[in-house]
């Protein structure tokens, strides 16, 4: 049988990544986007895996399409799927043990149950934009650092700051009103980490966390975050190098399942 | 086009252009009165001879006017109603019914009265809590007999008790014919997507009951001549309020989810009690009231005892369903403060659920498929 490449693409409200996946185990490329839904960032993140795996669109055996933009991939992409079955699918893959997934992504906060490899339950944030990826967009404006930077300044706090509200508006304000008192903003930063990791422990609680717990999502690289979740949960969070990738890896497994299953039947 | 297809476009049209049907009543000569929820006697308006018209909001309109009377916290088939007796929309309606039974309705029926005694009437219901004993049954009487004194002024003419005893047997019949369609759609959801589910049951707070059954009885008994099918994919019950927004269903069909039974205000929780037989068509009107139970927005004795929750949780299994989808709608006390328990029992029970948060003013409804995608794959696997 010949190898089956599948691409897997998460299509998320702030990024475009793309995973190859050689034989349902190899990543053969992966590339990413910084702009996500609604943009060119899905055509470019595809242009650019296939051309970083050598390949052509047709040398795909099957895509699979995943995020809040998933559906606008329909002429590209065979199949599309919920995030969440993928980034269960993705993280049970990269960590065979895990029974808790938390997906911070830019617009939604998403805590899975996951048995056996398969999501058995699972919460969302309600409509608002707390806790999400977007509310550190919105704090690292005002506070004029790079959201990539938020969690290596945090890590240098000193001193205690609360960021006691949970609403993106009203804790901007907050934010401003500590910058106006002089607070440092290193502890600020480190105020929104526990901001937001409550929130998230908050939601994960519902469904009830059972270890391993796994962290995916662009937000999961900000050590910050996983700090304070880990301090709230009171367990121990893994995360991995491919944690942005994490979505678009289980639609490429996805696809695989399907490709390899099209293909038994065609032999 | 089959006369399925045919059954469904009108129900689709009556459900989709309300104001056509009280344009279309008013022409022929019936005054309508508008009949917000939740449980009005409406049967008194069918038996003065004039159309009740439901009133649960709309997916179409924006908040505006309604600003000016309505606290932020109302939710928004409550906001809108008043929006659309503000706008003019419901300017061909003859008088309105203000029910008073959660907390956003007792101030609302309020705001409707000083925002529009001037236009129309504005005639008050206050259910009774406690509406069992001869006391409770006394109360619901004489707040139905107000109404009936006033629907008698806009009429013009007395209400009979004939016409009471007429109305209550057109009602009854009606509910036996919904109660068919519900099922029936659960068992032909490849025939009644969730889409036209809902349109048909929307269709009966704008149409005269009598049409309406005639119409659903035509339906029903081409839906009982189809062939049995397979369903591919998962079945649910659906719990809350209102549901009623096309592109919301729409995700349903997209997923291949069909709804096999609900527990929702709009739909099943109005027409699942019938009027019992009594002598006095009053008290058979007051007795309906008091045997309506498993109902978040109605006092429970032994609600100690989670009945209602119960109940939810054997219709899911009575149904067949592999689940439930809960709608909160926003600002919805008796919902909010329900769910804890509904929660309890169905895991308990371990019926998987999820609950979305909706309200009239959304148009995107990106988070909800997402979520509705992720649990008919969760479904799927169990």
């Amino acid at each position: 049988m010949h190898d089956i490449y599948t691409l897997g693409i998460d299509v998320g409200s702030t990024a475009s990544k793309c995973i190859i996946l050689k034989n349902g185990t190899e990543i053969a490329a992966k590339s990413l986007v910084d702009v996500g839904a609604g943009t060119s960032g899905p055509h470019r993140a595809i242009e650019n895996v296939l051309a970083r795996a050598g390949m052509e669109e047709h040398d795909i055996d099957y895509t699979l399409a995943t995020g809040y933009g998933r559906n606008s991939l329909m002429g590209l992409a065979d199949k599309q799927m919920s995030e969440l079955s993928c980034h269960a699918r993705g993280a049970y893959f990269l960590f065979p043990q895990v029974h808790t997934v938390i997906d911070i992504g830019g617009q939604d906060v998403k805590v899975m149950r996951i048995e056996n490899g398969a999501m058995t339950n699972f919460q969302m944030n309600d409509k608002c934009a707390a806790g999400t990826g977007r509310f550190l967009d919105v704090m690292a404006r005002v506070l004029e650092v790079k959201v990539d930077e938020l969690g290596e300044l945090g890590a240098q706090s000193t001193k205690r700051v609360e960021i006691s509200s949970t609403c993106t508006v009203f804790a901007e304000s907050e934010v401003i009103s500590q910058l106006a008192n002089g607070s440092d903003s290193r502890d600020i930063i480190a105020g929104i980490h526990r901001s937001v990791a409550h929130r998230v422990t908050g939601l994960a609680r519902r469904i009830g966390v059972q270890d391993q717990v796994v962290m995916t999502g662009g937000v999961a690289q900000n050590q910050g975050i996983v700090g304070a979740l880990q301090e709230e949960l009171g367990c121990e969070i893994h995360t991995s190098p491919l944690t942005q990738y994490n979505g678009a890896l289980g639609a490429a497994l996805f696809a695989y399942q399907i490709a390899k299953k099209k293909a038994a039947k065609q032999s | 086009m089959s006369n399925l297809e045919n059954l469904f476009n009108k129900f689709e049209q009556a459900a989709s252009s309300p104001a056509g049907q009280l344009a279309a009543y008013k022409a022929q000569g019936k005054k309508a009165i508008g009949v917000l929820p939740y449980y009005a006697p409406e049967e008194l308006v069918y038996a003065a001879g004039m159309v009740p018209f439901g009133m649960w909001g709309s997916n179409k309109k924006t908040i505006s006017r309604a600003k000016e009377y309505c606290a932020t916290f109302y939710c928004t088939i409550a906001q809108l109603a008043v929006e659309m007796l503000l706008d003019g929309t419901m300017d061909g309606l003859s008088g309105v019914i203000t029910p008073t039974i959660c907390d956003t309705l007792r101030p609302m029926s309020q705001n409707i009265r000083v925002s529009m005694s001037d236009k129309m009437p504005v005639i008050f219901l206050a259910h009774p809590q406690n509406r069992f004993d001869e006391n409770g049954l006394r109360f619901t009487i004489s707040q139905y007999t107000n109404i009936r004194k006033k629907l008698e002024e806009i009429a013009g003419h007395p209400i009979t008790d004939d016409d009471i005893r007429e109305a209550i047997k057109v009602y009854n019949a009606c509910h036996v014919e919904q109660r068919r369609f519900v099922k029936l759609a659960g068992e032909h959801p490849e025939a009644v997507s969730a889409v036209k589910r809902s349109a048909v049951l929307k269709a009966g707070w704008f149409t005269l009951k009598d049409e309406y059954t005639k119409m659903l009885k035509e339906l029903n008994d081409e839906l009982e001549a189809l062939p049995k099918v397979e369903w591919p994919g998962t079945k649910v019950v659906v719990s809350g309020i209102i549901f009623d927004n096309p592109a919301l269903l729409q995700i349903f069909d997209d997923y291949q989810i069909a709804i096999v039974a609900d527990d929702v205000a709009h739909e099943s929780r109005t027409f699942k009690t019938d009027i019992p037989d009594d002598a006095d068509p009053m008290m058979a009107l007051a007795r309906q009231f008091a045997n309506r139970d498993h109902d978040v927005l109605l006092y429970d004795p032994a609600s100690a005892k989670n009945r209602r929750a119960e109940y939810v949780a054997q219709l899911v299994k009575d149904s067949g369903a592999d689940g439930l989808v809960l709608f909160m709608q926003q600002f919805c006390d008796p919902e909010e403060m329900e769910y804890p328990y509904l929660k309890k029992e169905l895991d308990a029970q371990n019926i998987p659920h999820i609950k979305l948060g909706i309200d009239q003013q959304m148009r995107d409804f990106g988070q909800a498929r997402t979520a509705l995608q992720a649990f008919a794959d969760v479904l799927a696997i169990g």
